[in-house]
């Protein structure tokens, strides 16, 4: 089984974020993590290489140069090679020029099954995964919360659908987003730290893919970021006091009625 | 290409969602601009009583109603909108960012060479720009994206982006007979939409959450009440969701969902970041706690410090008072 796993280092939810004097950059504190959607993606990539072994797991991510530390973590946990598609010459961000890359990478390595996580903590867009499987014309399944490989080229999964759960028979290849529940993603133990730290990840020039810079550049253009703001202050809490439960409840309801017209 | 706007609509237990109605409020407001026009997107099996309540919101409501649409899938559904969007080739196209949302536009999108932006919160006209906001970092920054192509622009909003307006068309009803075709490769095996709960909770306009100070899964009952009376729904934090005390579907915050309700009562509720991040677009914040730090209350509007089991069952009396005074 050949699992390709797509994955995005994503600044870490504590990290400080601040919006330059010209409200067109973000300056983000050097704090990055793997997007935690994408744990599960790699767990249940290990899971399957356990059971099928001569599974080979690959993972990838078109990013800023520090994402290796997040490939760096796959291996540690039990992936077998990682590259990283460098955006230095190319920081797009743009979800179709992503994706296009992506996708191109998967055509040239081959794959069986392609996870990654239902979304990026960051943008969340959660575009990518179905993108993808459109440029490769293979099914997608998204947010699943339970796989199991039934056959020959053939998968079970469990998925969140509105309001409920679907159970859906696929054949591979195929592409599923990960969602919370999947599994129980792995610590990295001292041996895979060791591994990881050794391990060479080669670096790819997204426009060695065969990948034209007019064929990319068509997209970036239509769009632009505008501005950056901060989202809009609350006041200060108000508290609100009183001498028994009832007092205080009276009080918030009345409030919540007349000032905040909630009621 | 035309400068029209084409608008999605879902449904749910055979009636249309509110964020479907909140879209079409907003692109009415944009068709008026722009004097385009206006469609309402309804497609499904045995949908067509909808439409008696979609006319005032749209030019034009056209529907597919076709045996092989009565589940979702994004194959068959993403096969019927190409055709359509093919057809009256919209310059805007807007979706809510729900669990279909999320999985079919995207797809879409790439299918027709368009250009996304999703889980959006505002959208507005500069002229001839169209300019979207939309979050960025669980809700630290906000972004506004100037989209200056010449393809179809798929939009997906947050619910409880935009209010409801009242509807003024005399819609035309159009209905088109499109043959959908199904990807062989994937089969519905089973579909389970058991203890489907009245409201969906990233569309709820009231949301009462519990956090770890409810100290058990049996203190939820008092919150299932008082969402009962508001016509809304119970949220958990993710430690509560982690204690098994609640069902995942009802995480908000950075791993589960993000919600902007009308009205959010925070329960025993710390107010950790991977919390907020996920509720503090609620128009109105309440929480109820006996630690005066908790860091909620820096994300609320109103406060009370007191014990949660002494405040829950007054409050409860108290709103069934007042929502009968109504």
């Amino acid at each position: 089984m050949k699992i390709l796993v797509f994955i995005k280092q994503v600044a870490d939810s504590e990290a400080r974020i601040i919006i330059s004097a010209d409200h067109k950059s973000l300056e983000i504190e050097n704090k990055y993590t793997l997007n935690f959607f994408d744990e599960f993606a790699v767990e249940e990539a290990i899971r399957i290489k356990e059971k099928f072994k001569d599974s080979q797991i690959t993972v990838c991510t078109f990013g800023a140069k520090r994402s290796i530390e997040a490939l760096r973590t796959t291996i540690a946990m039990g992936a077998d090679r990682a590259f990283l598609i460098d955006n230095t010459q190319y920081p797009s961000e743009n979800p179709m020029v992503v994706a296009t890359i992506l996708a191109r990478f998967a055509q040239q390595e081959g794959f069986d099954i392609i996870l990654c996580g239902r979304q990026a903590m960051d943008d969340e867009n959660a575009q990518l995964g179905s993108m993808i499987a459109e440029l490769l014309s293979i099914p997608h399944i998204s947010a699943i919360m339970k796989l199991e490989i039934i056959g020959d080229k053939k998968v079970r999964v469990e998925n969140e659908i509105e309001g409920g759960r679907a159970t859906i028979e696929v054949t591979l290849p195929a592409l599923f987003t990960t969602q919370k529940g999947l599994n129980e993603p792995r610590v990295p133990l001292i041996t895979g730290v060791m591994k990881a730290m050794k391990a060479t990840i080669p670096v790819i020039d997204p426009l060695t893919l065969g990948l034209t810079k007019e064929e990319l550049d068509s997209y970036a253009a239509m769009m632009h970021l505008f501005s950056y703001e901060p989202p809009p202050s609350r006041p200060p809490v108000k508290i609100i006091e009183g001498e028994t439960p009832e007092e205080k409840v009276n009080k918030l309801i009345k409030i919540l009625k007349e000032d905040a017209k909630v009621l | 290409m035309t400068n029209n706007i084409c608008v999605f609509i879902e449904t749910k237990d055979r009636s249309v969602r509110k964020a479907s109605f909140e879209l079409l409020s907003k692109g009415k407001e944009i068709a008026e601009q722009v004097s385009s026009q206006l469609y309402a997107i309804l497609i499904g099996y045995n949908i067509s009583s909808l439409t008696e309540e979609l006319k005032p919101y749209a030019h034009t409501v056209v529907v597919v109603d076709n045996e092989a649409l009565q589940e979702y899938r994004w194959d068959t559904y993403g096969d019927v909108l190409e055709k359509l969007f093919k057809q009256y080739t919209p310059y805007l196209v807007f979706g809510a960012s729900t669990t279909t949302g999320k999985d079919l536009f995207p797809r879409l999108a790439a299918r027709l060479k368009g250009y996304i932006i999703s889980d959006a919160v505002g959208i507005t006209l500069d002229g001839t720009q169209v300019k979207v906001k939309k979050p960025l970092f669980g809700g630290k920054i906000l972004s506004w994206f100037a989209y200056t192509g010449d393809r179809t622009l798929f939009v997906t909003f947050r619910p409880n982006s935009f209010a409801v307006s009242k509807g003024s068309y005399q819609g035309e009803v159009r209905l088109e007979k499109i043959e959908c075709s199904h990807d062989e490769r994937m089969h519905i095996i089973g579909i389970d939409k058991g203890g489907s709960k009245k409201v969906d909770l990233q569309e709820a306009d009231f949301i009462i959450c519990g956090g770890r100070g409810m100290k058990g899964p049996e203190h939820f009952q008092v919150l299932e009440e008082i969402a009962d009376i508001m016509h809304g729904r119970v949220g958990a934090s993710r430690a509560v969701v982690d204690s098994k005390w609640r069902e995942y579907d009802d995480q908000i915050g950075k791993s589960g969902k993000t919600v902007s309700p009308k009205l959010y009562i925070g329960c025993g509720v710390s107010g950790a970041l991977h919390h907020t991040m996920g509720m503090d677009t609620s128009k109105t914040i309440v929480a109820i706690n006996k630690d005066p730090n908790a860091p909620i209350f820096q994300y609320a509007d109103y406060g009370i410090v007191d014990d949660i089991f002494t405040i829950l069952p007054v409050l409860k009396e108290k709103l069934k008072q007042a929502k009968g005074e109504v």
